[in-house]
């Protein structure tokens, strides 16, 4: 019941953070578009375009990972896992979720290290002076959901694992 | 132990990983990491997973991969294909395995302005199969064909795999898409030489379609228009040195989002999941070359790149056999293995014997393109076979198979030809003087 609850709040969570990297990917476009249009018509150009696009890329794509995730989208090799028995294939899970786990355990701690020294040293982007630990943190953030579904994964194939 | 013996260990942990069903992009970085830790120390393992992290997914240069990926999608949302293939369909059903090779023409044409095989295979498969089921074509020769003509997405520009190539060697994505257009057009060609000699030999598998006027014929041809103008603005800005790589795609998403309004064919609907579908292709391959950023510090510590450089420039072999042994790995690897993950994975690998033996760069890619796409058709990992066997769900996989393999014959014939004549591919690249 309570895992119900947290897959509904992981799956909910990720959705929310996919349509703030929806936001970011279309920033791109635009801010691209308007700065070629005006460099190339008017002789002006959008300032700092290019540090808008790269924290915008930062964000599309940090906040993309988790549903990405949730729809199967990150490519694995299908072919041998499928083709082994149940049981064989949670244990597999199971080991591989955990280390999955632990791995996306490790970039949200280390990610926010990251955040917590660029906001020390006044970090900011080199032409717009945008100031970078936000967006950093921000990534941790967006990795959490893909922890807590690598969690719920790894429950899920232990429980078939004890179950048989 | 020694740090070459730690890095085959690694590569050994890594591919069964892959096997193991981890996703591509995290097995790399999780074997990077491990490795890396071992060979050098926790501390800086950890500090390079952040900094990879971020430095990557805030790449300038790598945000040209979502606006290409996001042009495709906004084209296909906008109704572009289906009038795509309506003109080819008009112009060549009438022949004998017309509508094959009209599904090919279309594939070729939707190529021009979307860069992803399976894009291509399930935006035209979606329109052609049921097409060419209403007029009896052969399941074997109807799903073959879109499941190889879709592969003509990353050959003909804009190609995501030639990005990401060019990213990895640094050669100009410019030029590596100019390279791809003969090969492409070669290509497309072939595969329509395959379709008119197999309904040559058997008619029965390819009847041909509904006669047209020469009236019905001439207006069909407005259904180019479209692709030839987002073509040549983006593809032809990136030539002319007009725009970078990033704004060639934008401006072509652009172009292709102005479309769908002024056609009044995009709904809200269609613009956020055209969006959003874009948003998560781009985040799977941007993760792919994250975890071969993070692998690729821990195979530059091992020193096996340059150690198998140095062993393989000791053959004494014709350059001619190492293209043919690098080609072979590719090849059967790529069996295996996501055409994307093969290429961040080995080219960095590999590039040094490249370079070493002088091969032409621009020329290799396109080599490399070539044998990614016989990665997407062979079994047992056929990502194109399986989005047309999503499409057409009553065809056995195994029919699927069966009928790219006359298309797979094309395109080892195809890639011969290349490697005996690479001016097809660097002819065009030649000319542009930036």
């Amino acid at each position: 019941m309570v895992l119900d609850k947290v897959a509904k709040f992981t799956h909910l969570l990720s959705g929310w953070l996919e349509w703030v990297g929806l936001a970011g990917l279309l920033l791109i476009m635009i801010i691209t578009c308007v700065d070629v249009a005006g460099a190339k018509i008017f002789t002006w150009r959008v300032p700092g375009a290019i540090d808008i696009v790269m924290l915008s890329q930062l964000v599309a794509i940090g906040f993309a990972v988790a549903f990405t995730q949730i729809l199967g989208r990150h490519v694995r090799v299908e072919f041998l896992v499928a083709k082994l028995p149940e049981r064989a294939q949670a244990v597999i899970g199971s080991i591989i979720n955990l280390f999955l786990l632990a791995l996306f355990i490790l970039i949200v701690w280390r990610i926010s290290v990251f955040g917590h020294s660029l906001q020390v040293a006044g970090e900011v982007s080199a032409s717009a002076a945008i100031p970078l630990y936000p967006f950093v943190y921000g990534v941790a953030f967006a990795c959490i959901p893909v922890c807590l579904l690598f969690l719920l994964d790894f429950l899920s194939s232990l429980a078939k694992v004890i179950k048989r | 132990m020694s740090p070459v013996s730690v890095g085959f260990i690694g590569v050994g942990v890594l591919l069964l990983m892959f096997i193991l069903r981890m996703p591509v992009a995290f097995a790399m970085a999780f074997v990077g990491f491990v490795g890396f830790a071992y060979l050098s120390t926790p501390g800086a393992a950890c500090n390079i997973l952040a900094r990879d992290i971020f430095e990557q997914f805030s790449s300038y240069s790598l945000s040209v991969i979502p606006m290409f990926i996001l042009m495709g999608s906004f084209a296909f949302a906008s109704g572009i294909t289906g009038r795509l293939y309506k003109t080819a369909y008009t112009w060549v059903g009438q022949l004998r395995g017309g509508l094959a090779i009209a599904t090919t023409l279309a594939c070729g044409g939707f190529a021009a302005i979307c860069g992803s095989t399976a894009a291509t295979a399930a935006t035209m498969g979606k329109i052609a199969l049921p097409e060419m089921k209403k007029y009896n074509y052969d399941d074997v020769l109807a799903t073959g064909t879109v499941a190889a003509s879709g592969t003509l997405g990353i050959l003909i520009p804009p190609s995501t795999i030639l990005i990401v190539y060019g990213l990895l060697t640094e050669q100009s994505i410019g030029r590596l898409f100019i390279a791809g257009i003969l090969p492409g057009l070669l290509l497309t060609l072939f595969f329509a030489l395959t379709i008119v000699l197999i309904c040559r030999r058997n008619p029965e598998l390819g009847p041909s379609g509904p006669p047209t006027t020469w009236h019905e014929k001439l207006r069909a041809v407005a259904g180019i228009v479209e692709p030839l103008v987002l073509f040549g603005l983006a593809i032809g800005g990136l030539f002319l040195g007009w725009f970078s790589p990033t704004q060639a795609g934008a401006i072509g998403a652009g172009g292709a989002l102005l479309i769908g309004l002024v056609r009044r064919e995009l709904t809200w609907r269609n613009f956020f999941e055209a969006g959003k579908d874009a948003l998560r292709t781009s985040c799977m391959v941007i993760c792919i070359i994250t975890g071969a950023t993070i692998f690729g510090h821990f195979m530059a510590v091992t020193t096996i790149p340059f150690m198998l450089a140095d062993w393989v420039g000791g053959f004494v072999l014709a350059p001619a056999a190492i293209i043919g042994i690098v080609v072979l790995i590719f090849f059967v690897l790529g069996c295996f293995i996501d055409a994307m993950a093969l290429l961040v994975l080995l080219v960095p690998i590999l590039f040094p014997v490249v370079i070493g033996f002088g091969f032409d760069l621009i020329w290799f890619g396109v080599i490399i393109v070539l044998v990614s796409q016989m990665g997407v058709i062979t079994p047992p990992v056929g990502v194109n076979v399986f989005v047309v066997k999503g499409i057409a769900e009553d065809v056995p996989l195994e029919a699927i198979f069966k009928g790219i393999l006359p298309f797979l014959i094309a395109l080892i014939v195809c890639t011969g030809i290349l490697v005996a004549f690479p001016q097809i591919a660097t002819f065009l690249p030649s000319l542009v003087k930036y």
